[in-house]
Order: C-alpha cells, then sequence, then structure tokens
C-alpha cells in the first residue's frame, strides 16, 4: 500500500509532462478530461492511504530504500498519517472540480494551463505527505512558483502587477523558510522530521531554536495569509483566473496554515518553545486576523477580491484552532478547512460565471445583470450564509470543535467574536448576492464607476457546465456531515499530535499505539449561528437599504465608522515596499514574543 | 562557529529588504530580491563549514578524511536553481508591465487602483 504514496506526487508530474510535450497533438476538449481524470485517481489514491494509515499508523515511505541506521535517519522519507493524506485527497477534490469548472476555458493555451495545474497539484499532495523539512521546502517552493506563473497568465497590467506583488513577497517568505532550515540544520544536523523532533526534545529552547521557529512560521504565514503578512493576497486573488482562484482561496492559503501545524507537532512540539507563550500569540494573530480580514472584505465591491479579504478571515479562524494547541482545536481547525475550501471554492466559480456571463466582477454595476441566473444566485447566496454561520455543513461542524477548544484554554470569550467574523464576511457576500441577482440597493450613479479595468473570461461555455462543480461542493459541504466525517477528523488529528508515537514510528520502526481521539461536541450552541447570521443579515440588509433612511443619519453613521474603514483602505495600498515593511514587523512580532518568554 | 558568520548574512539580509521597502523601481527591486536570497545562500554554507576541511569530492584524496558539509551545499545549489526560476519570470513580469504602464515605480504601479 505505502508505494501509492510516492505516485500521488508522481503521477500528476508525468501526466503534465505528457501533456506538456505533446500540447499542440491534443484534441481541444483533450487536456480537460485527462487533467480532471488525474487528479480524481490521485484523489482516489489518497484516500486509500488515508483509510490504511488510520487502521495501522503513520505509512512510511523511504525513497529509494534508504531506511534509518541505528534510529538516524539517511535518506527521505514520506510519513503519510491520516490527517495529510486526507489533505492530500481533499486537494485532488477541489483541482478536479477546478478542471470541470474550466472545461473548454484554456482551449488558446493548449495544455500549458493544464501541465501547471497538475504540478500544482503534485506539489501540494507532496507537501502534506512529506516527512521531511527540505522536501517540504521544496514542495512549498514548487507551490508558490506554479502560483506566481498562474497569477500573472492573462498578461493584462493589473495581473501582472498582482503577480509582482504576489512573487515578491512571498519569494521573500522562501528565503526566510531556507533560513530557518540553515538554523535548524546547524543545530541539529538532520532535516528528517522525526529526527529533528527527537534532537530538540529535552532541552530548553534557546535563541537559536526561537529564530528558526520564528522564520519558518512566519514563511508559512505570508503563504497563509495572516496579518500582517496578508497585503499580497486580494491583489493576486482579484487578478488570477477564476479556476486559478478556486485552488489559491480554497486551498493553498489553508494548506500553509495546515504546514505550519504539521511543523510545530512533528518538530517543535517538545523543542521547550513554552506553549504558555505561543498559545495566546498565536489565539491573537488568529483573532486579529479574523476581524481585519471581516472588516476589510467588508469594504470591497470587486467580488473576487471580497472572496480574498473573506479567506484572510477564515485563516483567522483556522490559525485560532490550529494555536490551541490541542488535539481538539486541531479537529475542529481540519473540519474547517474542509468546509471553508468547499464553500469558498464555489463561491469564486460564482465569479467566474460572472465574469463569463456578465462580463464583469464588479458588484454596483453588476446591479441586476444576474438575474437571469437564478441558481447562479442561489449558490451564491446559500455559499455567504453558509460562511456566516448556518448551523449546517462541516464548517459549523469545525467551528463548534473549536470554540469548545477555546473554551477549554480559557478562551470563551472568542467564540461570539469570530461568530461576528464569519457574519462580518456573510454580509458581504449576501449585499452582492442581493445587489447582483435580485437588484437591491440604490441605482449606481455616474461617479460609481468601477475602478478597475474591463475584464471578461472566456466566453460561450455552458452555464451548467459550471454550475455542475458547485452544485457537487456546496452538496459535498451539507451532505458529509451525514458520514462519520467529524469522528474520522477527530482521529485523523489525534494521531497528527501523537509526536512521540510518530518519532517512533518512524525511526525505530516502533508498532503504533492509537492514540485516544479527543472528544466530540455533544451539544450544540445555537449562539455562535445567532451571532453570524443576524450580523449578516443586519449589516447586508442596512448597506442595501442605504438609500431608504434618513440621509442625516446616513451621515453620522459614515462620519462614526468612516475613519476606520479609510484607515485600512489606506494601508492595502498596493506598494510592495509597504507589503514588505509589515511582513518585517509581523516577524520582529513573533520572534520577539516568544523570546521574551 | 565564529560569531562572524553570522554577522555577515544578517546584514545582506538587513540591507536586501532596505532596498525592497524603499525601491523606486522594479529592476532594482528584483535586484535586492537577490540580495536577500545571498543571505541565504551564505548562512547555509557557514553552517556547513569547517576550518581546515577540504571540499567533499573524494577522488584525490583519501576516504575519511575532513571535509565540508555536502548536505547543506546540496540545499543551496537546489534553491539557486529555484531562484533563478522566481527571477527570471519576475524580470518577464517586470518587462510585461513596462509594455503596458510605461513605468516600473512600485509607488505608481498599483493594482486594482485608479
Amino acid at each position: 500500500m505505502d508505494f501509492l504514496a510516492p505516485l500521488t506526487v508522481a503521477l500528476p508530474l508525468v501526466v503534465a509532462a505528457i501533456l506538456i510535450g505533446g500540447a499542440h497533438l491534443w484534441p481541444s476538449q483533450w487536456p480537460d478530461a485527462v487533467a480532471a481524470l488525474t487528479a480524481a485517481t490521485v484523489a482516489i489514491m489518497a484516500v486509500f492511504l488515508a483509510g490504511a494509515a488510520a487502521k495501522a499508523g503513520p505509512l512510511v515511505y523511504w525513497f529509494g530504500g534508504w531506511t534509518p541506521r541505528h534510529g538516524i535517519a539517511i535518506g527521505i522519507a514520506f510519513v503519510v498519517d491520516p490527517a495529510g493524506a486526507g489533505c492530500a485527497a481533499f486537494v485532488a477534490v477541489i483541482f478536479c472540480a477546478s478542471f470541470v469548472f474550466s472545461w473548454g476555458y484554456f482551449d488558446q493555451v493548449h495544455a500549458r494551463y493544464h501541465a501547471l495545474m497538475l504540478i500544482f497539484l503534485a506539489a501540494m499532495a507532496g507537501f502534506a505527505l512529506t516527512g521531511d523539512l527540505f522536501n517540504f521546502f521544496v514542495f512549498f517552493e514548487l507551490m508558490s512558483t506554479v502560483a506566481f506563473a498562474l497569477t500573472g497568465y492573462r498578461l493584462e497590467a493589473s495581473a501582472l502587477e498582482g503577480a509582482l506583488n504576489f512573487t515578491v513577497t512571498n519569494a521573500i517568505g522562501s528565503f526566510l523558510m531556507l533560513a530557518g532550515i540553515g538554523l535548524l540544520y546547524g543545530r541539529t544536523g538532520a532535516l528528517n522530521f522525526a529526527q529533528l523532533s527527537r534532537a530538540l526534545s529535552g532541552h530548553s529552547a534557546d535563541g537559536l531554536v526561537i529564530l528558526a521557529f520564528a522564520l519558518l512560521i512566519g514563511a508559512l504565514f505570508i503563504k497563509g495569509a495572516i496579518v500582517p503578512f496578508h497585503f499580497w493576497i486580494a491583489d493576486a486573488h482579484s487578478v488570477a483566473p477564476s479556476p486559478v482562484c478556486v485552488i489559491f482561496s480554497g486551498i493553498i492559503v489553508p494548506i500553509a496554515i495546515f504546514g505550519a501545524a504539521r511543523l510545530y507537532w512533528s518538530v517543535f512540539a517538545g523543542s521547550g518553545i513554552a506553549q504558555a507563550q505561543l498559545r495566546p500569540l498565536l489565539v491573537w494573530l488568529g483573532t486579529a486576523t479574523a476581524v481585519t480580514g471581516g472588516l476589510v472584505a467588508l469594504m470591497q465591491r470587486d467580488v473576487k477580491r471580497l472572496l480574498a479579504f473573506s479567506t484572510v478571515s477564515h485563516m483567522g479562524v483556522l490559525l485560532v484552532g490550529v494555536g490551541l494547541l490541542s488535539a481538539g482545536g486541531l479537529a475542529g481547525g481540519m473540519l474547517y478547512l474542509l468546509g471553508h475550501g468547499l464553500v469558498k471554492g464555489a463561491l469564486f466559480m460564482v465569479g467566474g460565471i460572472l465574469l463569463a456571463s456578465c462580463a464583469g466582477i464588479d458588484e454596483i454595476e453588476l446591479r441586476g445583470a444576474g438575474k437571469a441566473f437564478p441558481l447562479t444566485g442561489i449558490a451564491y447566496a446559500l455559499g455567504g450564509l453558509l460562511l456566516a454561520g448556518l448551523p449546517v455543513g462541516l464548517e459549523h461542524q469545525g467551528r463548534e470543535l473549536i470554540d469548545a477548544a477555546a473554551e477549554a484554554h480559557g478562551y470563551a470569550f472568542l467564540a461570539p467574536i469570530l461568530s461576528a467574523t464569519g457574519g462580518l464576511t456573510g454580509a458581504g457576500i449576501l449585499r452582492g448576492a442581493g445587489r447582483i441577482f435580485l437588484a437591491l440597493g440604490p441605482e449606481p450613479g455616474e461617479e460609481q464607476q468601477s475602478p478597475s479595468e474591463e475584464e471578461r473570461e472566456q466566453q460561450d461555455r455552458p452555464v451548467w457546465l459550471m454550475l455542475l462543480p458547485i452544485g457537487a461542493m456546496l452538496a459535498c459541504e451539507l451532505m458529509l456531515q451525514a458520514f462519520p466525517t467529524e469522528a474520522a477528523v477527530r482521529v485523523a488529528a489525534a494521531s497528527f499530535t501523537a509526536t512521540g508515537s510518530v518519532v517512533a514510528t518512524v525511526l525505530d520502526g516502533a508498532t503504533w499505539s492509537p492514540p485516544p481521539a479527543p472528544p466530540g461536541v455533544t451539544e450544540t450552541q445555537m449562539m455562535g449561528p445567532i451571532i453570524g447570521l443576524s450580523v449578516a443579515l443586519g449589516i447586508a440588509a442596512l448597506e442595501l437599504g442605504r438609500h431608504h433612511f434618513p440621509r442625516n443619519l446616513v451621515r453620522v453613521a459614515d462620519l462614526a465608522l468612516g475613519w476606520l474603514f479609510s484607515a485600512l483602505d489606506r494601508l492595502h495600498n498596493g506598494i510592495v515596499g509597504d507589503y514588505v515593511a509589515w511582513l518585517m514587523l509581523g516577524l520582529l512580532v513573533i520572534g520577539g514574543v516568544l523570546a521574551i518568554g | 562557529m565564529n560569531h562572524a558568520a553570522f554577522l555577515l548574512p544578517a546584514w545582506l539580509f538587513v540591507i536586501g529588504l532596505y532596498g525592497i521597502i524603499t525601491s523606486r523601481h522594479f529592476v532594482h527591486l528584483i535586484g535586492c530580491l537577490t540580495v536577500v536570497q545571498s543571505s541565504t545562500y551564505v548562512l547555509l554554507l557557514s553552517v556547513g563549514y569547517r576550518t581546515g576541511a577540504g571540499a567533499p569530492i573524494f577522488a584525490d584524496h583519501p576516504v575519511g578524511s575532513p571535509a565540508v558539509d555536502p548536505v547543506v551545499q546540496a540545499l543551496v545549489l537546489t534553491d539557486i536553481v529555484v531562484g533563478a526560476t522566481v527571477t527570471a519570470l519576475l524580470l518577464a513580469l517586470a518587462l510585461q508591465v513596462h509594455k503596458r504602464k510605461g513605468t516600473l515605480d512600485p509607488q505608481r504601479l498599483r493594482p486594482l487602483r485608479p
């Protein structure tokens, strides 16, 4: 069974090479079909791996048969645990949906788009499965480099500028990570996660280990869009082609937070980095991210930009789940990752339908333009409600687990705040749904012209074919609740966090004894959904009904809140130098807080 | 290890970042990015350095004689490949931006802003 582990990475790479090799030979629909089938195959293989790992413990695959000698790792290993394999399967499923959605979109570029996307898939599968720090870095780099190319693909001014900002900030992230790896290697002489963990545990964390941790985690936070590392995200996500955005917001950003969790539990859990400092740091960073992302999302009129900032907000919630440093919180985070990926992917696909069918993405210019697409509108509104906190689906289950873990660690007051931030992002989406699909809200005036350039994505693709993956993803989000997904994720989180057992399995070949799964949530709390939904519906109604309120009241409200929004707007100024300055500030905060402790 | 070996990469890192933050031209900015990148290479190579040791090639001296750590060199080599790709991509993007906007000043190129 463990031979499947390298195949999940190798198969998409080989298919990509074949596709690009014969780019001009394939009939026009072929690359679409081949790519979707490949993604589906990877998903099936990863599901098998996850099942096997859940039964027998982590599967360890040593490349070239270079097994450890006397407890010292020599070769490079894939360590397939249920969480990693599940993550790879999820990635492949979203890719498959994205390929179906983009059917016929990229005919002119022949198979080049599909080849890039398959390399992207291989990189993410490897990132989720690897058990070696440098391998982790290489897949991280591969993921970034492909993403840079896919962002600038349209070769129009805004796409190019977005891609430049994206590339510069994320390249700096890669350098930070490499420096962190160098420091850790200098200390321990190891690159294997298990070997590193064994070498670091038992000592108190000195400056060098803390610096290395801060560099690694900072690099992942850049990709994971955590405040103040998040500035690049909207510039990149609002200009990339919609099928690529589905991947960007749905998985590449969350998978970076997954990578941070992987690094913490696989390497640093026993290293003496004090949980007493790390937990509040991560939880507060997450909360700040959730609030900032929600507020900025609300200000956007470009649908894709709005969705990008809502991703920032949700990454904050995910970070809170991971940052509680408990198996329960992590299980919540993983469920949240699944639910968020499905919903956000579907929402970006709706954006893609608007771009293809209505030739626009600006909410105000598109007022009423979506009336001909009722199903699309329903999907968009449903996505908004789910993000706001509708008490069904995987995302809701994840949120409940995170809330329970937060309560267990003395952060009970965070639950309503996080629910409200979900409401903020939901409000932006519902406002858009009302305006675009129901023509609610005031008539746009002359000055309401959109600031962005004309853009339109490949037309004359059948709308039903684009609706198909949207429906499937939303159905998955709602239906998977009926299967024991939640219990499976809790088991996966338990073995993910059982550092000692994993190390013994990898290095000594010890037999695996499954750790106890964290408890589930028995009692449904209705408080969170009520707060989230009332914030979402309330704000959406206020914004759409703005012209019905007395003029003075609106002016007072603008005066009271305007300074906050204009300050936030000024911060997201599109200048890459400022982004880099913020990034360094964030790094100093992380390093400083950990060093003082 | 000598502490000066850490000071040099730190200096390269900081000066490169200063360049990026204050840059008024994207080609200059990309150059600064490679300075930051080289800071990590210097760090890695000094981590693997051993005083008086030779290159980790045992063709012309006996197996077992002291050699510097080949692992970090492999890491650096891998990253140089990726770094070259990213730099080439960035320069290509910059060229295309210049064709469309006629400027490469980051302060004037602001995505999705009028």
